[in-house]
């Protein structure tokens, strides 16, 4: 019996794979287990490869876990595309297609032995009792249902909610597949046991998509206002606010480019509402201009990033941690801007109000750094109550400082009341341009200093801010595990295995990666002698970032990967392991003393 | 909801609009009486400086918002029309203006003209047309005349002008406008009335640079050149006439209004507005958008 399984299965576009994972999801959901769906793509827009793997666990999970424990392929062309996203060990039962005519000792697997490895005739089935080939996903929800163990009443559930809208006869056929492949389960059972162990009593769950909850959580924070431009991977931020922000009183703003996007977004916020848009990388780089006009004339807003594969076009399809450095720096002029980043999909909620309450109060853009895996994929999630959030809104002006009313008025924090267009009293210039107190352009040397000083000084609060960070582990360890963003979901989970491989480490997880918190590095730089940062991009960014305000370590190492090159728990804590010797073997070595 | 409160229309002059920050502007830029003609074109309307946001870009005539006592915001080099747009889109009370140069709204600022026409949202841009970048000292324009010699076009301009009138009556805008501080009293009477127009209402002034423009551009030889539309008998319920008085544009003159929709269509705005009061009703709070993530259990 099992409590950790995950599944992948590949085929081409039409064949409905997506939507098989998402039924399973949400039947594997209604009994109480957590989940993680990936889907995965090929380029094309219509008609390529398509696949997806769920992990399905009885304990929360934050990563889509290491190799799968039952591969489904449907064509061995297509799941081949995905290499290591679908990635078959010696431990996996593999399925296929007995229509590709692939003996079982021949399935093109290189270099791979799998536990076990079973031709199914799914499309025949499919066939057969739907009709046409276009139920054999269905087909395989059977297969999977009677293999694992997963309710068949939940899983027809899940078929029923995903088809109610194409009419009674298509779910029939989809009811009658569905059997046809629990038949062949039972009737074929496997050599490896992989049914699941039964979850506790099921729960209410949520299940969210990071796209999809950042919306909902801009909403609930206030956001009046969205003004965006589609790219992939983040347009359904942008879909859902279409849907849905016109009940709250809100606004949503196709524009015609990623520049005019965020600067209606700026004009929003001048205006007095509360603003956001949403893009990803390329978008970033056309909206630069706009983030340091907000910057300088200090005004909220919150721009999502969904990460993709970089530089330029890069590979809009798949994650990477790549826009760090860019997220830090790239604004002409000494500029912070605050940015955080979710570990899940579920933490995009927590981190999207979090991101207004910065922007809000400091009166500033605040970039949120999520990624294709975190923006996509979904997860089962503890149900959310609103009322329990905390909201901050933007310092107004009193009736008092109405009166004489000086908008960048030098104060103990950093921070002047900010009026808005309707306000008596408040009128005032904002610019792009330097400017005094009274928001007049100036270019006096002195004045820039003292604004300068004004624009970055209010954010020294934000670095003592511990409770941005995951922190975990004995404070003594010698060995501090660092990693952020989705890769930080996979270190979460090496950091558990290497404490029972008896390893000594200690993690830290940044959701502030800017300004960098000096202090808290500092202190869990202290007794460290080795580390290792762990992160989706090929520089090693935050590491680099790191190393610009804090004194790492010496020891501290790097695990970098470019994107589309997937990270395993197992990866991490194998190296964990070798750096932990090595580090017994330094100690052991050390003179004694004479 | 609108909360605002303005003073008795008639109580407002001039003077209300005009604050205390003295114009960078070169003596006898054209750039003064076009600040001038807002002035008095606001103080007809009678809105208080409060509930006005003046919106400008980058250039000598986009220091304009700075020179008026309302809610001003000195954007980006050609990005004002989206920056206005949000702000009016945020609060459809307030009286939204946006101004800027030639540059400004056709060169950097070109692809975002056709977006605001489009979405026809009630602002009223002002673009100080003087064919040449004044601020930057005298480069190329991008409504130059062919075969100029600039600062960046030494040896002659090799493009034709653009030619904004066209520009815009082509995109479907339902107001355009042409003035000159060389008839004041025409120029504030087509502001009011753009201003009044509810919808996107464009004006085009030809304002000189009298450091970087030439001979032939300054209001005295504007005023011996200069033409009224309605001395012409100019239909201005006719786009396709005011399309063809258009194509004058950089080698007559013409001032007044060239097209102005007599059934003025819908605004973003409005629009906006009556689908929020839609769907009010489908929710109670907003913790309500958490519904889409609940399971429907069996």
């Amino acid at each position: 019996m099992n409590t950790d399984l995950v599944i992948g299965m590949a085929g081409s576009g039409g064949d409905g794979i997506v939507s098989a994972g998402e039924s399973l999801l949400t039947a594997a959901a209604l009994v109480g287990y957590h989940g993680v769906l990936t889907k995965s793509f090929g380029p094309q827009i219509r008609g390529g490869e398509s696949s997806f793997r769920l992990r399905l666990c009885t304990e929360k999970v934050l990563s889509p876990g290491g190799s799968l424990d039952i591969a489904v392929a449907l064509n061995w062309e297509d799941f081949l595309k995905f290499g290591a996203e679908l990635p078959v060990g010696g431990r996996t039962t593999v399925v296929y297609d007995s229509n590709t005519n692939v003996a079982p000792d021949r399935i093109p697997l290189v270099g791979v032995v799998p536990a076990e490895v079973i031709p199914v005739p799914v499309e025949q089935m499919a066939r057969e009792t739907g009709g046409s080939d276009r139920a054999k996903n269905t087909v395989v929800l059977g297969l999977m249902s009677g293999w694992m163990g997963i309710g068949r009443a939940e899983v027809i559930a899940g078929i029923r909610k995903r088809l109610s809208k194409k009419g009674a006869e298509i779910v029939e056929r989809a009811e009658k597949a569905f059997q046809a492949g629990l038949e062949y389960a039972e009737q074929h059972p496997l050599k490896t046991d992989r049914r699941m162990v039964a979850s506790a009593a099921p729960t209410a769950k949520f299940v969210v998509d990071g796209n999809d909850l950042c919306a909902a959580a801009a909403i609930v924070a206030g956001c009046e206002f969205f003004g965006g431009y589609p790219i992939t991977p983040s347009s359904e931020i942008m879909h859902f606010l279409g849907r849905e922000i016109w009940k709250y009183g809100g606004t949503m703003l196709q524009a015609e480019d990623e520049i005019a996007g965020v600067g209606a977004v700026v004009g929003a916020s001048f205006a007095g509402k509360k603003a956001m848009t949403a893009t990803s990388g390329p978008g970033m780089s056309l909206k630069t201009e706009m983030l340091g006009l907000a910057s300088i004339a200090e005004l909220p807003l919150v721009c999502v990033n969904v990460q993709r594969g970089g530089p330029s076009t890069g590979i809009p399809t798949k994650g990477e941690q790549s826009d760090l450095l860019q997220a830090a720096f790239s604004a002409h002029g000494d500029v912070i801007r605050p940015v955080l980043a979710p570990v899940s999909a579920e933490d995009m909620f927590p981190i999207t109000i979090e991101a207004f309450n910065l922007a809000e109060y400091y009166q500033t853009p605040v970039i949120i750094l999520s990624d294709q895996e975190v923006g996509q994929r979904k997860e089962t999630a503890e149900p959310i109550d609103a009322s329990t959030v905390r909201i901050l809104e933007r310092r107004t002006p009193t009736e008092k400082e109405l009166d004489h009313y000086t908008r960048f008025r030098f104060t103990e924090t950093g921070i002047s009341p900010i009026s808005h267009p309707g306000m008596k009293g408040g009128n005032y210039l904002a610019s792009g341009i330097e400017h005094n107190e009274q928001g007049a352009p100036t270019a006096n040397g002195e004045m820039h200093s003292r604004m300068n000083d004004k624009r970055l000084k209010k954010f020294d609060p934000l670095k003592q801010r511990r409770d941005l960070f995951i922190v975990e582990g004995h404070a003594d360890a010698p060995l501090g595990l660092i990693s952020w963003g989705s890769t930080a979901g996979v270190a979460i989970e090496a950091f558990h295995l290497a404490l029972k491989q008896g390893v000594r480490v200690k993690l830290l997880v940044p959701r502030l990666l800017y300004p960098v918190s000096e202090q808290v590095y500092q202190e869990f730089f202290a007794s460290i002698s080795r580390g290792l940062v762990v992160e989706q991009n090929h520089q090693s960014q935050l590491y680099r970032l790191l190393r610009m305000f804090v004194d790492v370590p010496r020891g501290v190492e790097q695990l970098a990967k470019s994107g589309s090159n997937p990270i395993t728990p197992d990866e991490v804590a194998d190296r964990l392991r070798q750096i932990s010797f090595a580090l017994q073997r330094d100690k052991h070595q050390e003179p004694s003393e004479a | 909801m609108s909360t605002l409160t303005a003073k008795p229309i008639e109580d407002y002059t001039a003077k209300d609009y005009k604050s205390d920050l003295k114009p960078i502007w070169c003596p006898g830029c054209g750039d003064f009486g076009v600040v001038q003609a807002i002035y008095r074109a606001l103080a007809n309307i009678g809105r208080a400086p409060h509930e006005i946001a003046f919106i400008s870009g980058i250039g000598c005539s986009s220091r304009i918002p700075g020179y008026t006592t309302a809610y001003g915001f000195n954007t980006v080099h050609g990005r004002s029309l989206p920056i206005a747009q949000g702000i009016k889109l945020a609060n459809p009370d307030l009286l939204v203006l946006c101004a800027g140069g030639d540059g400004d709204g056709f060169s950097i600022g070109g692809g975002h003209v056709a977006h605001a026409i489009r979405r026809n949202i009630d602002i009223t841009y002002i673009v100080m047309d003087n064919q040449i970048y004044g601020l930057t000292k005298g480069q190329l324009s991008p409504t130059s005349r062919r075969g100029l010699s600039t600062a960046s076009s030494a040896l002659g301009s090799m493009e034709s002008p653009v030619n904004p009138l066209l520009y815009v009556l082509g995109y479907g805008a339902e107001f355009v406008a042409q003035g000159t501080p060389a008839d004041m009293n025409g120029l504030a009477r087509m502001i009011e009335e753009g201003i009044r127009y509810p919808g996107f209402a464009f004006i085009n002034v030809q304002s000189p640079c009298v450091t970087y423009g030439q001979e032939d551009q300054m209001l005295k030889a504007q005023k011996a050149t200069m033409q009224s539309l309605e001395s012409l008998g100019h239909d201005p319920a006719d786009r396709l006439a005011a399309m063809d008085l258009a194509q004058a544009y950089g080698e007559k003159l013409y001032t007044g209004v060239f097209f102005k929709h007599p059934e003025p269509g819908p605004t973003f705005e409005r629009l906006a507005r009556e689908r929020q009061d839609a769907q009010r009703a489908s929710v109670k709070s907003r913790a309500d958008v958490l519904n889409v993530f609940r399971l429907k259990t069996l």
